[in-house]
């Protein structure tokens, strides 16, 4: 086997360890330092404050039905996606990795100027409706669909793709008709891939922030989401508060990717 | 010799993977490394390569000691079983590379892989990407590719391993054509016996880690050395604690010839031409012989019919190991 | 010549697929496609619309005006400037990090391909406040970026981590060892075949990494608004920027702005697309 000589390998292996441990193991550990500083009980403090309570809800609220709708719509999606030939199917395909790209900030605003209820263009008839959008929970769950929305589909596509359809038509050949043939043959083979799309959409959408500002109002107690109250602790100098509430909301999404790591079948062991 | 190895061992762990080989390859000629799966044949070609290093012993090609040189200065070329083709260049690219390595001229180059194209018949394919190649053409770019840097050896691990059987037959015959033509030292790795006797100019058979006999493919099939070598180059049955060929034995309905083994006639087999009687002896063992169509029509033979089974006038036979 | 070395090349199979634009929807499937663009248009196509609208409502002086605007200008310069740089830095980075990952062996690699995801999991908000850790007041490094441009790049060089490392990562498990093998056995040292056969298979993958950095870096807000103290002219990134104009309830002026970073990503989208397919058709 060829390998490089041993004091490039050291290299590498150094200077990329210290970098990561730079950039990101090493911060981390300092907001957990600072968070168990006095031990238990700012965490404590923080859980008790109605205020992180309140926000801790939405956020669970909030992220949680993100990620059912982009769920749905990402298997949806990806079938048709993989499965079916129709116009314009080139330029979904294209326009599904469009909110990877946009900032967030962009998305709260483009959801304020169609949803808002003064001169949006769907916003007045919703809420003459009596259907609030901006400054309201719908609003927020939608800018958290808007910036997980591609994560599913980036992940089961590819394996749609690799699993090919021989299955799915031996099972039609059997008599099986569309629901089963879904439910008994293509869900099982694409498991694994909508559960890693599930937990990085949960992670993702747990964390939004700018489009969520941008959407919610910011008002505290009510439309305010964990990560607002991060910033806002963190401005009003309740920093052992930000510190305790970034923990819990980083221990949720560091459990997220750990669960992830091992539940994804290992593909080759080097 | 071109090729002297000399007290080689290798261990993966603390699995065996080669014990004390010791074997030396003549010059010009074309040599097998014949053995069972996993018997360390590709072990074996990597070290002669530099891909692997052995833990003890020498390695020495014409002559100068290659036992610590890295593969890239052995001046081997090595086909592989899987092509390893360079994806993102074009045939001639890939026969040019190792000619660009050595700084050749443009135009020398040029030349050069204009001949080797030429050489394996894939002129007209020069300038496509492997991937718009059959897997035939790719091994015979992957062998132009080899011989572009005018080896001292060629290193063929199981070169047509991934074939299918009709390409593989022909392509066999094809690289002993190749091989009378550039006359370079050749060893390839195979596990199939047909093609290691049919092409081969010296066989050397590798079981377990070990050499267990090398020579030309006639000594091998006359005169093995053991019972292994025996049973690795052709079928065998045990007629009386020998092996033998199931075409070695004879057969006669009448007791004529002393020290035959009496037995019944329990099975019988018609492929083609060919017969294959199965006996059952008196002591309750099972031979397997086999015979012309004709001929076992002037015996006249038939199943449970009494026969007695004795080796044919020089024939090969080895001890069983239970009889050993 | 034997017949198997005359014979023409056999193409790749192709898969049976009818020709693209004529449609194989069941009735099904169509009412779930409808059901999917429809939520797909009403949260994605048509907001996005709205930015053009309001753009192009305003007419082109205006919006001429506001990009150009100092402040503005200033603003773009940082983001562009140092999304480009944290890029650049990651194609280094990234295929050094994604080379260990993959070829080098040691004790503690599992955590190191972990760290790799976090920036990815970790809510941007927090991840300014975990870079503050180490690199605001009082840091333990003496390293006191915050407030300044470095605090810019430093941010965005964490949340870009991932791109590249996970784009390249499964491209370098794939080559396989007996081609590098090849070469080595034609004489090319480990420079020639790490230049001429590993990089040419990795180029597409950490060009394509490479663009989601740079869309990502362009239109990062989170991380930076504990971080860089989004001062005008020195701290201010584009989308802070278009922030403080929806606070102040200029939505012309921020449209406009959203409009030049939708364009920027477009750009990257059609570069990514077309890369990958470029890709798909070598493999
Ligand atoms: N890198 C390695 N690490 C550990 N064991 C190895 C390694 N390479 C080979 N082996 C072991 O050494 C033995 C010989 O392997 P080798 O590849 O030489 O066999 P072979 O004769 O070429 O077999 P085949 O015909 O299947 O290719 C095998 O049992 C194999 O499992
Ligand atoms: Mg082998």
């Amino acid at each position: 086997m060829v390998r490089e000589p041993t004091a490039v390998r050291w290299l590498l292996r150094i200077v990329v360890c210290a970098y990561v441990f730079l950039l990101v193991l090493w911060p981390v550990s300092l907001v957990v330092a600072h968070t168990f500083e006095n031990g238990l009980a700012s965490l404590q403090e923080t859980l008790a404050d109605p205020e992180v309570q309140n926000a801790l809800l939405l956020t669970a609220q909030v992220a949680g039905i993100a990620v059912v709708i982009n769920l749905v719509f990402g298997v949806t999606t990806s079938i048709l996606l993989v499965r079916y030939e129709f116009p314009g199917k080139r330029a979904l395909s294209a326009m599904i990795d469009v909110p990877l790209s946009v900032s967030p900030v962009v998305v709260g605003l483009a959801l304020v100027l169609v949803y808002n209820g003064q001169d949006g263009w769907l916003g007045r008839a919703a809420e003459s409706a009596g259907y609030y959008v901006i400054y309201d929970t719908p609003g927020m769950i939608m800018a958290t669909c808007f910036v997980a929305l591609p994560l599913v589909i980036r992940e089961v596509v590819p394996v749609l793709t690799e699993v090919g359809d021989d299955q799915e038509q031996a099972a039609r050949s059997l008599g099986a008709n569309g629901p089963q043939t879904f439910w008994r043959i293509t869900l099982p083979s694409i498991k694994w891939a909508v559960v890693y799309g599930v937990v990085l959409s949960l992670a993702r959408s747990l964390g939004e922030y700018g489009a969520v500002r941008v959407v919610s109002g910011n008002i505290t107690g009510e439309t305010q989401t964990a990560t607002l109250v991060v910033q806002e602790k963190y401005l009003d100098f309740a920093q052992d508060t930000a510190y305790a509430t970034s923990f819990l909301l980083a221990t949720a999404s560091v459990l997220c990717i750990v669960v992830v790591s091992l539940l994804r079948p290992k593909e080759s062991s080097t | 010799m071109s090729i002297d190895i000399t007290g080689v061992n290798k261990l993966f762990g603390d699995f065996v993977a080669l014990e004390d080989v010791n074997v030396s390859i003549p010059t010009g000629q074309l040599t097998a490394l014949l053995g069972p799966s996993g018997g360390g044949k590709s072990t074996l070609l990597r070290i002669i390569a530099g891909l692997d290093t052995a833990d003890t012993g020498t390695i020495s090609i014409e002559g100068t000691d290659a036992t610590k040189l890295p593969p890239q200065k052995r001046n081997v070329g090595f086909v592989f079983q899987h092509y390893a083709v360079f994806k993102h260049m074009t045939v001639a690219k890939n026969v040019a590379f190792g000619l660009e390595i050595r700084k050749k001229s443009k135009k020398e180059i040029a030349h050069r892989v204009d001949e080797l194209l030429k050489l394996v018949h894939l002129s007209q394919f020069a300038h496509r990407l492997p991937s718009q190649l059959s897997g035939g053409q790719r091994q015979r770019m992957a062998l132009a590719r080899a011989l572009a840097v005018e080896p001292t050896v060629l290193l063929l691990d199981e070169p047509f391993g991934a074939l299918d059987a009709k390409v593989r037959k022909e392509l066999r015959e094809w690289l002993r054509r190749l091989h009378d033509e550039v006359n370079v030292t050749t060893v390839f790795v195979t596990h199939d016996q047909e093609e290691a006797l049919e092409v081969a100019d010296e066989i050397v058979v590798i079981n377990d880690g070990r050499v267990e006999q090398i020579g030309s493919p006639d000594e091998l099939y006359d005169e093995p050395a053991n019972d292994f070598v025996m049973g690795f180059l052709g079928e065998v049955t045990s007629l009386n604690g020998n092996l033998i060929r199931p075409h070695d034995v004879d057969v006669t309905t009448a007791p004529t010839l002393a020290g035959a083994v009496q037995g019944e006639i329990s099975r019988m087999l018609r492929i083609g031409f060919e017969v294959r009687v199965t006996v059952l002896t008196d002591d309750g063992q099972e031979v397997q012989v086999t015979m012309t169509r004709t001929h076992a029509r002037a015996l006249g033979l038939e199943e449970g019919q009494h026969v007695w089974l004795t080796a044919a006038t020089g024939a090969t036979t080895v001890p069983t190991m239970a009889a050993v | 010549m034997t017949s198997a070395l005359a014979t023409p090349v056999d193409r790749p199979a192709r898969t049976r697929r009818p020709v693209v634009g004529t449609s194989t929807l069941t009735r099904g499937s169509g009412l779930a496609l409808g059901i999917a663009m429809t939520w797909f248009s009403l949260l994605v196509l048509i907001p996005l619309a709205a930015i053009v609208a309001t753009t192009a409502a305003g007419g082109w002086e205006q919006f001429w005006r506001i990009v150009t605007n100092d402040q503005t200008l200033a603003a773009l310069r940082l983001t562009v400037g140092s999304a480009l740089g944290v890029t650049a830095l990651n194609v280094f980075m990234g295929t050094a990090i994604a080379w260990v990952l993959v070829r080098d062996r040691f004790w503690g690699k599992r955590i190191l391909d972990v760290a790799i995801d976090i920036p990815f999991a970790l809510p941007t908000i927090v991840a300014g406040l975990v870079l503050l850790a180490l690199y605001g007041k009082g840091s333990p490094l003496g390293l006191e970026w915050a407030n300044t441009e470095m605090s810019v790049r430093l941010a965005l060089a964490f949340v870009t981590l991932p791109f590249i490392v996970r784009t390249v990562q499964p491209v370098l498990e794939e080559l396989e060892h007996d081609v590098e093998e090849a070469a080595a056995s034609l004489g090319a040292g480990r420079m020639t075949i790490f230049r001429r056969i590993i990089l040419p298979s990795l180029v597409p993958a950490i060009a394509a990494g490479a663009a989601l950095s740079f869309a990502r870096a362009i239109s990062e807000y989170g991380s930076l608004v504990l971080l860089s103290g989004n001062l005008p002219f020195k701290t201010e990134v584009v989308s802070v920027r278009v922030l403080s104009f929806i606070e102040g309830g200029n939505t012309a002026a921020a449209a406009a702005l959203a409009t030049v970073m939708l364009i920027v990503a477009l750009v990257v989208i059609v570069a990514v697309d077309v890369i990958s397919r470029r890709v798909a058709r070598r493999g």
